[in-house]
């Protein structure tokens, strides 16, 4: 677990539930009323516009449904991803514990969280 | 809105590039001044204003008194990043087709470059990205500015339709000759696949030589109607059809993000109006903030299949001399980063067969492309040197 490449990031009202999951290892997605199940980042239901959203617990089980490698000149390169949720929703986050050579769409995942220095705990993806 | 007669009669450009010095407020009046001046127009006789700031927020609705003008019938800033051009133009159509205004200038400036930094700094700056909250968590990963989101993007297309970097590097070609041919390009050395696949990566699939250029400047055209038009300076640019498609992608499994753009829904609703087929356009201005987007653009258009823009771009058609002439000021890659405004520029320069050594001989129909944010804004234009039959 590392967040050496990570940059801190405030919580507010809308992610305060997220991330104190985030801090027990838990990765929430949201829920509708309906059972519509979508991203975190997202506040109204994309299918039936409900505001009145529930917390659900995702499985952290996921797979790379795209991927890029940052060339961040004088310092080690970041490869990053569309991680796709087992569940359906793609959350974009950095990926660990991988040699960019073993990159591939379809790659199976797993969902982890690293807080940097005075920052919420971010999830990121290694390989499961 | 499907008769719109209106025309785009003035063009004005500032310097464009590594400009220090100036302000976007600055830029913004010398290009309007310049591009009534080249309709045979005074600024005074502009009654309407369509401002487009870009990353650094350089413009805005105070240009209005800066350009000293008064009781203006029409005045906004648009925003729709990388469509704005188009969506501007099409309003000022609008405006001018219904009788709100009779000469509606839009203007697009922008300085994101400060001398001394590195071109990229502005557009990936963690000080203009780090939200608090979910907007901040990408960029707290790391997935800082467009360059990633396009990368993402790009790789999702070479993963499905077997599209290369090498394809991309076609695009990247091309597009140079283009610029070879228009002295007001930024880079005019020739480009070979082997400084394209030897350029560093930015992100990873995409190398520098995939990525368009920074810019300092402003661009403005002013539109009439096409009756009034016909009375002005320089040959009239008609417009036959416009339209937008905003995709709305969820980002969830079976999303179609960098498979398929705005360009197919705005492309198709834009040819409708016009009342043209693909097969009759003879100029393709096509907004390439990436190689990749033109190639995901020209296939959406309806150029070659979904997922053969690789092969179209192989095999030369985009280049001077080929079959379907592409970017042909040099785009954003070669040319110059005026977000929507470098594809319309140049579409206004071939509609009057003002191209000296670029210009295409079957200008007839014109089409202009505009993409912003990650794909998630398109608008379409599609222009002509002849009036639109009623």
């Amino acid at each position: 677990m590392s967040a050496e490449n990570m940059l801190p990031v405030q919580r507010d009202d809308a992610s305060a539930a997220f991330f104190d999951a985030a801090a027990e290892g838990r990765l929430l997605v949201h829920q509708c009323p309906q059972g519509h199940l979508f991203a975190p980042q997202i506040s109204t239901c994309p299918r039936c516009q409900s505001t009145e959203l529930s917390w659900s617990e995702a499985s952290g089980r996921a797979t790379l449904a795209s991927y890029a490698v940052i060339n961040r000149r004088g310092q080690s390169e970041l490869p990053v991803a569309i991680v796709e949720l087992d569940e359906g929703p793609w959350i974009r986050m950095q990926l660990q514990d991988v040699s960019t050579g073993d990159l591939k769409v379809g790659l199976p995942l797993q969902i982890r969280f690293a807080a940097p220095e005075g920052g919420e705990p971010l999830p990121y993806a290694v390989p499961a | 809105m499907t008769k719109l007669d209106a025309a785009i009669v003035g063009l004005g450009m500032t310097d464009m590039g590594k400009v220090y010095g100036r302000t976007g407020t600055q830029f913004a009046v010398e290009a309007i001044g310049k591009a009534a001046a080249d309709a045979g127009l005074k600024v005074s006789d502009i009654d309407g204003l369509l401002v487009n700031y870009g990353l650094t927020r350089a413009v805005g609705m105070p240009l209005a008194a800066d350009l000293g003008l008064r009781n203006l019938s029409v005045l906004s800033e648009i925003q729709a990043y990388g469509s704005s051009a188009g969506v501007m133009v099409m309003q000022a159509a609008a405006a001018v087709a219904s009788g709100q205004a009779t000469a509606v200038a839009c203007v697009f400036s922008d300085v994101p470059l400060t001398e001394g930094k590195r071109a990229g700094a502005t557009y990936s700056d963690p000080k203009n990205r780090l939200h608090p909250g979910f907007l901040g968590m990408p960029a707290g990963g790391g997935l800082l500015g467009p360059n990633v989101g396009y990368a993402l993007a790009a790789r999702r297309h070479m993963d499905k339709y077997g599209t290369t970097s090498e394809q991309f590097g076609h695009i990247a070609i091309s597009t140079r000759k283009w610029a070879e041919l228009n002295p007001i390009a930024q880079m005019r050395t020739p480009l070979t696949m082997e400084d394209h696949q030897e350029s560093r990566y930015i992100v990873d699939p995409l190398h520098l030589f995939d990525c368009c250029l920074v810019s300092n400047g402003a661009i403005a055209v002013i539109v009439t109607s096409g009756e009034k038009a016909r009375d002005l300076a320089k040959p009239p640019v008609y417009l036959h059809g416009g339209a937008q498609c905003h995709p709305g992608y969820i980002d969830e499994r079976d999303s179609e993000f960098g498979l398929v753009s705005g360009a197919k829904l705005s492309g198709e609703r834009a040819f409708k109006m016009a009342g043209v087929t693909v097969d009759q356009i003879g100029v393709r201005e096509i907004y390439d903030c990436y190689t990749y987007t033109t190639l995901i653009t020209l296939e959406d258009y309806g150029f070659c299949a979904k997922g053969e823009g690789g092969a179209l771009a192989e095999s030369g058609a985009l280049a001077p001399g080929g079959s379907l002439p592409t970017n042909t000021g040099g785009g954003q890659l070669s040319g110059y980063y005026m977000w929507g405004m470098t594809p319309l520029s140049e579409a206004v320069i071939q509609g009057r067969g003002e191209g000296g050594e670029r210009q295409v001989a079957d200008n007839d129909y014109i089409l202009v492309s505009g993409n912003g944010g990650v794909l998630q804004h398109h608008a379409t234009l599609i222009l002509s040197p002849h009036p639109k039959e009623a």
